[in-house]
């Protein structure tokens, strides 16, 4: 049978300032009519460069080669623009990262779906256009469609204009659907609803999908089969139950043993050494050698070929070849059993009480929105306390509250017993400067562009007047920065030299210089890849340990935070509507927005994902607005009519 | 109610305005009554210059002078002008339609030519066509606007024998015929054209360029819209309120230009009128024209703001973007 | 071929080596910054250029056509136009730079202020600075000059300057509005730095280069301005040699064909100012890059 896409020995380059990036590197792939594949791999990995070059839409410096590249049995290499666009949107369309900027903000949806209907349908009349775009705004299921049709992209939620951006893609009919991390910038419970979509999309119409994402979670919860790409090829390829239940490339075990969500309570995660390398040019042989435990020496040689596995199966590894020894991973490939949930009551001194924190900020047009609605907790001396909740939940303006950066309109904050947002002495105000520090999410931000390693990290010793304990603020910043886990060659770097990883050590680092009894991080992982995710994260546990420092782990990622943090709390839409150790919270949730939020959440176990109801719910709806009562010995939820305790 | 609100901080502005620059222009150290008696003001004895001077109400301080001055504004005296000795309101009347036409439509044609200048550019960038015309037009965007009246002038005028060099219709010929006033309207109008045109190409193609790399852009073309398309129907769209509050704002800049040329060409216009109250401290009138200026400044800007909010719908009130996680 | 497949582990990986970026280096303006440097020395050094002296007025060659006696002829009162372009150059140049400073000044207090101050005070002089802003430029000049001082240098670049700040101040209030909100000024605040460390370490460094190209501009259109002037009538008066009162002189050279009067400070004008557009153009991209930390 003839597939819907082929591609066979696909390369693309980028003619960059720095020399000629190799973004993809002799990619073999098909795809069969209304198959859902998901192409895994990090930031920079190649996955958008290989959509864009199957769109025929790379930008002007890049050159592409292939010995094939077929969609629906057309040769489209060397294909005319004009011949193309032809096939763009009847054939193979698009969906793009960032739904904020995927839309003309001066159109209204309604004329954006229609427009895209009659591009391909030029003589279709008005109202009939007007028609199927309705239809389209059905089928992907957008409430309301006929009050949406005549909005704005600026009064849809995210969700609901990625929902118009996928009716756009959809309106001609395509038989191929290239999704580029349609749901990373959107809520779990968001994401599990377009990832449900696309799978009924696929059993309605037929249309098959390459689904581009950075997390397997995703890919395991709504792909038929999985290619795992790094360093711009495809180290491992199979159906879904394959790769997730019997991985064969070292870079599979390494992304699937440093994902949180597949680790015991109490159990460190694997983090994969090292960064992807750079593409300009590429390393010789195998470009995951230098951050492979099991790399032979022909690894820094020769590429390995494509070994199969099964006949649906193959991984890009010399560890495959009949002459190599046998080495075999231990990788979780299920999820673990949860643990027994503790019920306890938190003890120990307390270190920082908030106490009904309540913030509006005002809106353009008279309207405002409540960021906080009366948020009250107590965190403990040494504890990690977990926060979490979603884009818009009030999470990151409690932060800055608890830090003096934002003045909240009611409620008090009081740390260690001084009422931060009170009249303060010199002394105190000098004390809190230097007690408490924070991490922000985004540490390209954070970080004075400026400004060196060396310089950054000593600035709020410099700023407080404080005598560097080891002699020099550089011996200082030298001393921290080794403790994060970078060498001194790091000292005279600047921000934009640094990548991610790096420069969230640095602003960690930075923190610590003022050795802080409290310290917050406000998504401090958001920002990062999953091998980089699971480093920070096993570099948090392993300084709280070390340091003893209190710790507010601001997040939205629900895994991340159950591996981390002694007790959790969850916000939504300002108020806080669970609080419980978390194993409890995990085992029983009680109010229906963690329910809601634990089912969204995709699991890295495609066996269990298929065995999931879909998902459906209004975010808006939920119940929030009784106390916060305690429903189990350390268990406090608010719990409205209908909700019985357990 | 907005518009009541927005006419109040118009008419203060004004009166800031008119403050301040009848402040300013009584500070200079220039002798009025010369512009009004000429070369016999230097042979003025001590009492006749005190009478003069009273006469005229320059005797006071200049607060009073003001509000006197803001009095008779309000009952529709604007006072005379020195040196015509005619109320300033006829003197400007006399003049505003050379100007309105070198300037209005001077202005229209850089409005239009830029849009298209940029569009072009912006849809071949970086090909050989947006090349040569960055190039072309950097140059002619360094061009002071008086010299390039002046080779204008040299060329066609005094070279070749093609064009009038100077006024706005032939001598004799009151009022001018239509084809007349073309012709002395092609020198001053390309001066003002090519002196402006550039800059405002070159922010077109810019804004522009920036749109293309916008999601929608990449996103409508792998609907099958053509580039053209998209160029015109989305692109254009999301640059017109930027486009035309630069433009607004760019006015007083435009109409400097203007003046310039107008004196180059003794052209018969505000500017050429500007030039002479400012250098002789003609003060009623000067006050009167810095006013006029300002006020179509104002009213531009606020038109502008009116266009922009018709086509982008974020600039409305009330219905701004969803609050994404401001906590 | 087996011994390959030992196992080794991992190994560092090489380090990868650094292309010269062929293309930033490509990007400045050679040419431009050549002819700015000679252009400067040339007016700086004017007495060790000029054959003879600009003031000097040769009755008996009056308006002569270039030639070899008179490299770009003389004018209408028989100064010798190669000198005077040096020495003109002078005072354009200085104009060029003393206004771009004065308004460099004001412009960044205006607009610090107004970014690191209240609502109320921002909207103030926002609100102030449009007003001032709203009479064409060259009236205002026209004004002040006359209001001012008389047709020196220093009063030129003075009032110059006085009109040409609220470009820059809005651009330098953007980026301190911007800046203000940035992650790294919000982790200063944090760790409780002051206003002055804010200012002095985070602010300035980080919109210095965005309104450096301002600046440039703003040199620029001094320099036309004064030209512009002076050309009027009412800048530096025609004893006072400048490129614009040069061509002052205009309207009788061409009158009577004497091109060069015209052409040849025109040209050096405009030379000048589409060097310093380059060399503008060049900063711009710098700043747009913001690679100028590495």
């Amino acid at each position: 049978m003839e597939k819907l896409l082929q591609i066979e020995h696909l390369s693309v380059c980028f003619d960059a300032p720095a020399g000629t990036v190799e973004a993809v590197r002799d990619v073999t792939l098909d795809l069969a009519a209304g198959e859902i594949l998901a192409l895994v791999g990090e930031s920079g990995c190649g996955k958008s460069a290989l959509c864009r070059a199957v769109m025929g839409l790379l930008p002007a410096n890049a050159r592409m080669e292939a010995a094939r590249l077929s969609v629906a049995g057309t040769d489209i290499r060397g294909l005319r623009e004009r011949d193309m666009r032809r096939l763009r949107g009847k054939v193979f369309s698009m969906v793009l990262q960032d739904p904020m900027t995927s839309l003309d903000p001066t159109c209204t949806v309604g004329a954006q779906i229609t427009e895209a209907v009659r591009s391909h349908a030029p003589k279709l009349g008005k109202d009939e256009a007007r028609r199927r775009a309705l239809e389209l705004m059905e089928l992907v299921k957008l409430d309301g469609a006929a009050a949406r049709y005549d909005r704005y992209p600026g009064e849809l939620s995210g969700g609901q204009r990625q929902l118009v951006v996928l009716a756009i893609a959809l309106a001609s009919g395509p038989k191929l659907l290239l999704a580029d991390e349609p749901t990373t910038a959107l809520d779990v419970t968001v994401q599990a609803q377009i990832l449900d979509l696309l799978r009924d999309i696929r059993r309605e119409l037929g249309t098959a999908a390459v689904l581009v994402t950075h997390d397997l979670a995703v890919a395991a919860r709504a792909a038929d089969r999985v290619a795992v790409m790094y360093a711009g090829k495809i180290v491992e390829i199979g159906r879904a139950e394959e790769v997730f239940g019997d991985p064969r490339h070292p870079y599979t075990w390494g992304l699937l043993a440093s994902l949180p969500a597949l680790a015991k309570k109490g159990e460190s995660l694997y983090a994969i050494p090292g960064m992807p390398p750079t593409l300009a040019p590429p390393p010789k042989g195998d470009a995951f050698a230098c951050r492979n435990e099991f790399a032979l020496a022909i690894d820094y040689e020769r590429q390995p070929p494509m070994f199969p596995v099964t006949d649906t199966h193959f991984a890009a590894t010399w560890l495959l070849d009949p002459r190599a020894p046998k080495v075999t991973r231990s990788v979780r490939t299920g999820l673990p059993d949860a643990a027994e949930p503790e019920r306890r009551p938190p003890a120990g001194e307390v270190l920082l009480d908030v106490k009904g924190l309540t913030h509006r900020f005002p809106l353009p047009g008279g309207r405002s929105v409540l960021a906080l609605d009366g948020v009250s907790f107590q965190i403990r001396k040494g504890e990690i306390f977990g926060l979490v909740g979603q884009s818009g939940s009030g999470k990151s303006t409690l932060a800055r509250c608890v830090m003096n950066i934002l003045r909240p309109q009611a409620g008090t904050v009081v740390y260690q017993g001084v009422d931060v947002w009170g009249r303060l002495s010199r002394a105190e105000r000098r004390m809190l400067r230097t007690d408490r520090q924070i991490v922000f999410q985004d540490s390209a931000g954070s970080l004075d562009p400026r400004m060196t390693a060396s310089e950054l990290i000593a600035e709020p010793l410099a700023v407080n007047h404080v005598v560097p304990p080891r002699g020099s603020l550089r011996a200082e910043a030298a001393f921290q920065l080794h403790y994060v886990g970078l060498d001194p060659s790091y000292l005279d770097k600047y921000p934009a030299q640094l990548s991610g990883g790096q420069r969230q050590r640095v602003a960690i680092a930075r923190a610590l210089a003022m050795e802080p009894s409290l310290l917050v991080a406000d998504e401090p992982l958001a920002a990062l890849d999953a091998s980089i995710q699971a480093q920070i994260l096993e570099l948090f546990k392993h300084l709280q340990a070390q340091h003893g420092f209190t710790f507010l782990f601001i997040a939205h990622d629900l895994a991340a935070v159950r591996h981390l943090c002694d007790r959790v709390g969850v916000l939504y839409r300002g108020k806080l509507v669970e609080l419980a150790p978390t194993e409890e919270l995990y085992v029983n949730p009680l109010h229906p927005y963690t329910r809601a939020l634990l089912e969204a959440a995709p699991l890295p176990d495609p066996v269990r994902e298929r065995r999931r109801p879909p998902c459906r719910f209004d975010e808006a709806a939920f119940d929030r607005s009784g106390p916060l009562v305690e429903a189990a010995l350390g268990h406090f939820a608010v719990l409205g009519g209908e909700e019985a305790a357990p | 109610m907005s518009v009541i609100k927005r006419l109040l901080a118009f008419l203060l502005s004004l009166l800031i305005l008119s403050a301040a620059v009848f402040w300013i222009a009584r500070l200079a150290p220039g002798d009025p009554l010369i512009s009004y008696y000429g070369e016999r003001a230097e042979r003025l004895s001590p009492a006749d210059r005190a009478r003069a001077e009273a006469a005229l109400g320059l005797d006071k301080p200049i607060h009073v002078q003001y509000l006197r001055w803001l009095q008779n504004a309000l009952r529709g005296d604007l006072g005379i002008s020195y040196k015509y000795k005619q109320n300033v309101l006829t003197v400007i009347g006399d003049r505003i339609g050379n100007t309105l036409l070198l300037g209005g439509v001077g202005y229209l044609l850089i409005f239009s030519l830029a849009l298209a200048l940029g569009l072009v550019c912006a849809r071949w960038r970086d090909r050989p066509l947006d090349k040569i015309l960055c190039k072309l037009g950097t140059v002619t965007a360094c061009i002071p606007e008086f010299w390039l009246s002046l080779l204008l002038i040299l060329v066609f005028s005094v070279t070749l024998r093609w064009l009038p060099s100077s006024g706005a219709w032939s001598l004799g010929a009151d009022g001018g015929s239509a084809a007349d006033r073309l012709r002395h309207l092609a020198l001053p109008m390309t001066a003002v054209v090519a002196g402006h045109l550039w800059y405002y190409a070159y922010t077109v193609r810019n804004l522009v360029t920036e749109q293309m790399g916008a999601g929608y852009v990449l996103l409508e073309r792998a609907e099958g819209l053509s580039r053209g398309r998209i160029l015109l129907g989305h692109c254009l769209r999301n640059v017109l309120p930027s486009y035309l509050t630069i433009m607004a704002v760019d006015l007083p800049h435009i109409l400097g230009g203007t003046y310039v040329v107008e004196t180059v060409f003794s052209y018969p216009g505000i500017g050429t009128l500007s030039y002479e109250s400012a250098r002789y401290q003609d003060y009623d009138l000067l006050m009167v024209l810095c006013l006029l200026s300002g006020a179509a400044v104002m009213v531009c800007n606020m038109l502008a703001q009116a266009v922009s909010r018709r086509v982008d719908p974020r600039m409305g009130a009330g219905m701004d973007g969803e609050v994404t996680d401001r906590g | 071929m087996d011994e390959g497949f030992t196992l080794v582990g991992m190994r560092p990986a090489e380090p990868s080596r650094p292309v010269p970026d062929r293309r930033r280096r490509g990007g400045i303006p050679f040419l431009s910054l050549a002819f700015l440097a000679a252009m400067i020395l040339g007016c700086l050094f004017c007495r060790l250029v000029m054959p003879v002296d600009p003031g000097y007025m040769d009755l008996a060659n009056c308006a002569r056509a270039p030639g070899r006696a008179f490299l770009f002829g003389t004018d209408a009162m028989g100064r010798d136009i190669f000198s005077m372009i040096w020495y003109g150059g002078r005072a354009s140049l200085a104009v060029g730079f003393l206004a771009a400073a004065v308004s460099a000044c004001i412009a960044v207090a205006v607009g610090t202020v107004c970014g690191l101050g209240p609502d109320w005070l921002d909207g103030l002089v926002m609100r102030l600075t449009e007003i001032f802003l709203s009479i064409p430029s060259l009236l205002l000049v026209m004004l002040l000059q006359a209001a001012l001082s008389r047709s020196t240098v220093a009063g030129i670049a003075l009032t110059v300057g006085l009109t040409g700040w609220p470009r820059v101040a809005k651009v330098v209030r953007a980026q301190v509005r911007q800046l203000r909100q940035s992650g790294y000024v919000v982790a200063a605040r944090c760790m409780g730095s002051g206003l002055f460390h804010l200012l002095w370490r985070h602010l300035a460094p980080n919109f210095f280069p965005a309104i450096l190209f301002m600046v440039v501009m703003n040199v620029r259109s001094a320099i036309t301005a004064e030209a512009t002037l002076s050309f009027l009538g009412v800048g530096l008066p025609l004893e006072v040699i400048s490129w614009g009162s040069m061509l002052s002189q205009a309207e009788g050279a061409l009158t009577s064909g004497a091109w060069w009067i015209v052409v040849i400070p025109g040209l050096f004008l405009t030379a000048t100012l589409l060097a310093i557009t380059q060399v503008g153009e060049w900063l711009r991209r710098r700043a747009d890059q913001g690679g100028d930390a590495l």
